[in-house]
């Protein structure tokens, strides 16, 4: 079993966010890079393929410029085998479709069994790249998924829907699958781990050979939104706190 | 005295006593060899003076339960006094009518000693056999919660008895002995009581003395000469391995400072200790010093808040261990059962706030927060099996510098409106001031460090922070067992320094001090560290700083343990607070300095819940309470996290509050 996960490192939950001059993006010399959270839930979920079928290979795949290694390394002292990272230089790019095919371009030769990925990276939440990656490769893909059983040459996926509701699928692999936050608990390194990562092959391969330039999206503005609400702070006794508070409900709110 | 044929009886069984024993310690010797890190003798010849403390003097034994150490202290003088007497006996068995100095003034001094001790080593262990058997002190108990081997539960009470009866009975017919001696001559006012008690034999026969003080003297020296090669079996090993354990331990700089590890040596396979063989030697010797008498438990605030932790427990269950596996351990096999499965449970390992408090009890000189720390390291960075929340903090830590995971621009934050200068402005300064990550982001935290700063500037320090640049000292993921992030937090810390020239960091988080102080001088830095009581303390009485007398209620000061037990300051704290009393008075807790009980924060249980059991902040912050004071002072600003959290559930909010010491003395200046 040859297994992809597409990982990708974005701002952190707590970072700064200064905007760039020009608006189209933030300025990443200051801000905090971590692994996107969503794929860690992907990289847990190959290992525990690969630990339950006895056999296999896990790749960790990243495009970005050089600090993107480290999200690789922490994919590789987690326990997957080699990585790939597809080194930008200047300007990253945003738009899910180019850069599914400069994967693609890269994966086609690797022939994998699954291509796992987080559900959505936390920086622009696409959450398009993998599902457009599979359908390029010619993969079946889920996306969502809660639960991931492998019945060769099958696989069968728990997808998550709307209003609490869920949907089994029975797919031919290989395929592409999202995988949903939450379903695993992802390990931390052991030491042996992080020690073994640093001599793992991670094969970089420049992005310009693999771009396509044909965007069919482009960012025009990023900006912080503005806050709007107010709060009311309403004062007096139980009985005119109540009697308030109906009234708002009644006529501001019109809940009740 | 002796007869030839009982001569010759007695050297024999004196060979082969000598003979067994020689095997039986040389078996725990080997057991001890089987650990890691080879035990440094050299450090005997530093440590001596420790180990002669605790044996003579049963210093250690004084710290708490004073009483039972002062029984324990006689039975203690007088059972090393009767190792001389056994040697002046035996002469006394082969040479006839041998008296050691007769009608001398020291002879008779000698005699009285040997008779006063006997009575009092008898009542001494009849008390201690009643306390454990009859009355049966609950304070010997461990609950059942804790992971103790069944065989500890009931070996730990033969064991007990068979060492109560063995000194009983060894003592007491040497005591009986001399009766039925004195009883064939005439009174001996040099032995008192034995004078006394031989007056019940006045109606015997001599024949029936003779043979009886025979039948005595045999029971007594044959007991001994029986017992010696059992030693190293019974927790009677403690006498001997006490004392050597003092001047065997490794010497730390403090208490929860480990030996730093090597990650670019290759050849190390094992980090921390998952298994027997993992502990180094000098901790399987603490099985063998262990006396099971749970001083260690009583301190604990894990154990003592109904958590899976007694570190008592670790001992016995390692010396069990050793008891159940001896033949193997001794040849050298190794037994790759998990410690979790058998000296300390996953939980327990996790519950311990490595304040200390059981090192600093235990009159053996043990080490078993060192056990826990460990095996932190091993399930940690081996196993990688450990509490979700301590993850991520690790991996706050590792990408924004500060456990609460907050952003690394935003640590000049508490700064904003006040004169703080910055190292990287001002490339020098006297002090480099040291804010922490809870001095940073905390709410209270942040106010602490402005006090700080207000008072630096108020005495016209020359001093700069080292702001956005600071990060995480590493604290928290040395004790929580992740070496390998704490060097890789501190790497960064110590290239920071080097940009900039100062000449001492001073900060109030006895954590950082402790760290900065103690365990980057493990990888080779030796920083001078100050912590900020040291400081304002140095400024008050210098006469920097005069603040103005203000505190009119009873004010009562929660010792820090990284400040009080792994640092020595007690003093500190309470003399600033002292500059500002005005009509209160500084008042002590049940529990203080040495024995201050823990705030529940430290080891990185800040960072981590165990959800069994009472919360140490809600008992301890009753202790606070009921002494009456308004203001419970703090030094650390966990501990003001935690008191605060405490005051709060314990509903004292409104009467009480807490309060760091640097805002105490900021409010009078």
């Amino acid at each position: 079993m040859k297994i992809a996960v597409l990982v990708k490192q974005v701002p952190g939950s707590e970072s700064v966010l200064p905007i760039l001059g020009d608006t189209t993006w933030i300025d990443e010399a200051q801000a905090t890079f971590v692994m996107n959270p969503p794929d860690n839930f992907a990289i847990e979920e190959a290992l525990l393929i690969k630990e339950k079928i006895g056999e296999g290979e896990v790749v960790i795949i990243s495009m970005g410029p050089s600090r993107v290694q480290k999200v690789i390394r922490e994919g590789l002292a987690k326990g997957a085998d080699r990585g790939i990272h597809l080194e930008e230089d200047g300007t990253i790019e945003t738009d899910p479709l180019s850069n599914a095919k400069s994967f693609t371009s890269v994966l086609k030769e690797e022939n994998f069994d699954l291509v796992l990925s987080g559900l959505q990276s936390d920086d622009t939440g696409m959450g398009q790249t993998g599902v457009l990656i599979g359908e390029m490769l010619g993969m079946s893909t889920a996306t969502l998924a809660m639960e991931v059983e492998i019945q060769s040459p099958t696989i069968r996926v728990k997808r998550e829907l709307e209003s609490g509701w869920f949907q089994w699928v029975k797919l031919k692999m290989p395929s592409a699958i999202s995988i949903q936050s939450g379903l695993n608990t992802p390990r931390y390194p052991s030491l042996k781990g992080i020690m073994g990562a640093k001599r793992k092959e991670i094969k970089v391969v420049p992005a310009s050979d693999h771009q396509t330039h044909s965007k069919s999206q482009s960012i025009d503005k990023v900006f912080v939104p503005q806050t709007s609400k107010q709060t009311v702070v309403i004062e007096g006794d139980a009985d005119s706190v109540v009697s308030k508070i109906v009234n708002i409900l009644k006529s501001d709110i019109k809940v009740i | 005295m002796l007869t030839f044929p009982e001569k010759i009886i007695f050297i024999l069984l004196v060979i082969s006593s000598l003979g067994l024993s020689w095997i039986s310690f040389s078996k725990m010797f080997r057991v001890i060899g089987s650990g890691s890190q080879p035990i440094n003798w050299k450090n005997v010849i530093v440590n001596w003076p420790k180990g002669f403390a605790a044996f003579i003097g049963q210093k250690t034994l004084f710290k708490t339960r004073p009483i039972i150490g002062f029984i324990h202290a006689l039975v203690a003088w007088g059972f090393t006094f009767y190792l001389i007497v056994n040697v002046v006996d035996v002469i006394y068995g082969f040479i006839p009518d041998f008296h050691l100095l007769p009608n001398h003034f020291i002879g008779d001094a000698y005699r009285f000693f040997v008779d006063s001790f006997s009575v009092l080593v008898l009542l001494g262990v009849v008390y201690f056999l009643v306390r454990r058997f009859i009355v049966g002190d609950e304070k010997l108990a461990t609950n059942q919660t804790v992971m103790l081997s069944d065989a500890a539960r009931v070996g730990m009470r033969k064991d007990s008895l068979l060492v109560g009866l063995f000194i009983i009975s060894h003592v007491g017919f040497r005591f009986l002995s001399a009766t039925f001696e004195i009883a064939q001559h005439q009174a001996d006012w040099s032995q008192p009581a034995a004078t006394l008690l031989s007056g019940l034999w006045q109606n015997m026969d001599l024949s029936s003395l003779v043979l009886l003080e025979h039948i005595s003297w045999w029971l007594a020296l044959g007991l001994i000469l029986g017992f010696l090669p059992y030693f190293p079996y019974s927790k009677h090993a403690h006498l001997f391995m006490g004392p050597l354990n003092f001047m065997v331990n490794i010497p730390r700089r403090s208490m929860a400072t480990l030996e730093m590890i090597d990650f670019e040596d290759e050849k190390l396979e094992q980090y921390g200790a998952g298994q027997f063989h993992h502990l180094p030697q000098t901790q399987l010797l603490d099985a063998y010093a262990c006396i099971q008498c749970s001083r260690c438990q009583d301190a604990c605030p894990a154990y003592q808040t109904g958590k899976e932790l007694s570190p008592s427990a670790i001992e016995i269950n390692k010396r069990y261990f050793v008891n159940e596996n001896l033949s193997k351990l001794s040849d050298g096999q190794l037994i790759d059962i998990p410690l979790t499965q058998w000296m300390l449970s996953e939980e327990a390992a996790w519950s311990c706030t490595t304040c200390g408090y059981c090192v600093e009890v235990c009159p053996v000189g043990n080490e078993p927060m060192v056990d826990i720390l460990r095996a932190r390291q091993d399930l940690v960075m081996m196993e990688s099996n450990f509490p979700k929340d301590a993850m991520e903090s690790f991996d706050k830590m590792e990408n924004y510098g500060n456990p609460w995971g907050l952003s690394p621009q935003d640590r000049e934050k508490w700064m904003e409106g006040r004169n703080v200068p910055l190292m990287r402005e001002k490339k020098e300064a006297d002090v480099l001031y040291w804010a922490g990550c809870s001095g940073a982001y905390d709410s209270r935290g942040k106010e602490i460090s402005q006090a700080v700063v207000d008072v630096m500037n108020k005495a016209g320090v020359d001093f700069a922070t080292l702001g956005n640049e600071e990060t995480c000292t590493g604290d928290s993921a040395r004790r929580i067992g992740n070496e390998y992030l704490f060097q890789m937090m501190a790497t960064q810390n110590l290239e920071t320094f080097e940009q900039y020239k100062f000449k001492k960091i001073v900060t109030q988080c006895p954590h950082c001090f402790s760290t900065l102080k103690n365990d980057y001088a493990e990888l080779g830095t030796e920083l001078d560290v100050v912590h900020h009581s040291q400081f304002i303390g140095e400024l008050v009485s210098n006469g920097k700083i005069k603040p103005e007398p203000w505190m009119e209620d009873d004010v009562t000061y929660h010792d820090a343990c990284y400040l009080g037990r792994h640092n020595g300051e007690y003093d500190a704290p309470r003399d600033v607070i002292q500059s500002i009393m005005k009509g209160g008075n500084l008042v002590e807790m049940e529990q203080t300095k040495e024995e201050s009980f823990c705030c529940g924060a430290g080891g990185g249980n800040m960072w981590y819940e165990i959800d069994k059991g009472e919360r140490i902040n809600k008992i301890r912050f009753n202790e606070a309470a009921s002494t009456g004071a308004k203001t419970v002072a703090t030094a650390c600003n966990f501990c003001n996290i935690m008191m605060e959290d405490g005051m709060k559930v314990t509903g004292h909010d409104q009467d009480m509050k807490v309060m760091d010491i640097a805002e105490m003395v900021m409010k009078g200046l």
